[in-house]
């Protein structure tokens, strides 16, 4: 499978930021301090369990 | 004026708090931040501190060196105070780093009767002062940055370089092996300043091999970490150890470097004052002009804001010690003159997340 995680990241984005070029900035760059760097992944990506797993703790928080 | 500073050199901790509280003793002080050199007793500073205070929030943390308006100190006390023009809410918390972070928060919640999580980043800002010597920054950062949008700005205590045991402070008590959280809804706009003085170079170091919780890097780009290093800088091993504060390396996002400064070389890999993980690529950074680029950084704050009325700055040791052999202490703390500051040299910066060699600022308008 592939995607997922290109979808998550945008979801989180969204949701958090709500459309707040500033808030999306920052949150961009906590996940790339999480090692999770945004512009990486694509709709082709792997579904990487490890980066998913991170990604879910930070989606129950909203 | 709603923010006033205060400070003292005086060697007893009981004549450094009843100076301080002579210099603002006409101030309606319902809010005070204080940094102090370890030269004095964790103890007795804070207990004096919120004797002296007893209307107010006190809080506040050992040092490596202080800032005040228009100077670099040591061996001082000092603080900053808000009056109810300038802070309408504050509440003060101390996180213990082996317990569960909720509490804290929950806390924060009941006060101001707002999920963490719905609170907007514009009206509120958290302060938050860490054990130096924890090595759990970046867990905390992360996990507060996962619970909500409000950011959280700080350093990590220091106790002048002795490397043996730092402490925040809370309203009236010491502690070591915890963080203080302060949650603040101004009354006044504020912003941000994160700045360092780096330029980054095109060698890229990608982390194959690292273990984050102790801060070491075996491996970059699949090759020893002290060796790959050297390669970058085109130097020996030996040279290389006497480039870190010169050549850190960072994180960088959209042009603005996260430091990560070195701490020494272990075998053959590389031990950092932050932690980096695998798969991260980080550049090669290159010193530049401290004065030069935190003074551009001062102006574009101020002429965003329209004024400024207040700065905390929570500054890099590494930079303080930069600042120190190039004989430019006095230049660093002139850049402060014209606006109540306070700030200490940290043993890490907090902002978004933990970084190095950097100064975080608040800035009130």
């Amino acid at each position: 499978m592939a995607g997922k995680i290109k979808q998550m990241i945008d979801t989180i984005i969204s949701q958090r930021a709500k459309d707040n070029a500033m808030l999306a900035g920052v949150i961009k760059t906590k996940l790339m301090l999480k090692g999770i760097d945004p512009g990486k992944f694509t709709p082709q990506s792997p579904d990487d369990p490890a980066v998913i797993g991170k990604l879910e703790i930070l989606m129950k928080e909203l | 004026m709603n923010i006033k500073t205060a400070f003292s050199v005086k060697p007893e901790p009981q004549e450094a708090v009843a100076d301080i509280q002579s210099q603002l003793k006409d101030f309606d002080t319902r809010l005070i931040i204080f940094f102090a050199s370890s030269s004095f007793s964790p103890d007795l500073i804070a207990l004096g501190m919120e004797e002296a205070f007893p209307c107010a929030e006190t809080f506040g943390c050992s040092t490596a060196g202080e800032i005040v308006t228009g100077k670099m100190l040591t061996k001082s006390v000092v603080a900053m105070a808000f009056n109810k023009k300038s802070i309408k809410k504050a509440k003060v918390e101390v996180m213990d780093l082996d317990k569960e972070s909720k509490r804290v928060f929950n806390s924060f919640q009941r006060h101001f009767n707002k999920p963490m999580a719905k609170m907007s980043p514009k009206k509120y800002l958290g302060i938050i002062l860490v054990d130096g010597l924890c090595c759990k920054e970046e867990l905390i950062m992360d996990k507060i940055g996962d619970l909500t949008n409000v950011t959280f700005i700080g350093g990590s205590a220091g106790d002048d370089l002795k490397f043996e045991k730092t402490h925040v402070y809370a309203n009236g008590k010491s502690y070591s092996n915890a963080a203080v959280l302060a949650l603040l809804e101004p009354a006044t706009e504020f912003s941000f300043i994160k700045t360092q003085s780096f330029c980054q170079l095109p060698k890229k170091l990608e982390v194959t091999k690292a273990n984050e919780f102790t801060r070491e890097v075996f491996e970059f780009n699949g090759k020893p970490a002290a060796v790959a290093y050297a390669e970058a800088l085109g130097v020996s091993i030996e040279e290389a150890k006497k480039r870190f504060m010169h050549n850190p390396i960072g994180l960088v996002f959209e042009d603005e470097p996260f430091v990560r400064s070195p701490q020494q070389v272990k075998g053959d890999g590389m031990v950092f004052y932050c932690s980096v993980k695998e798969g991260m690529e980080l550049s090669l950074l290159e010193s530049t002009d401290i004065i030069a680029s935190t003074k551009k950084s001062l102006d574009e704050a101020e002429a965003a804001l329209g004024g400024i009325s207040g700065i905390v700055n929570f500054n890099c040791i590494l930079r303080t010690l930069e600042l120190g052999q190039k004989g430019l202490s006095d230049s660093y703390g002139k850049l402060f003159d014209k606006t109540p500051t306070v700030g200490f040299s940290t043993y890490g910066e907090q902002y978004i997340g933990h970084i190095n060699q950097t100064a975080t600022m608040i800035v009130f308008k």
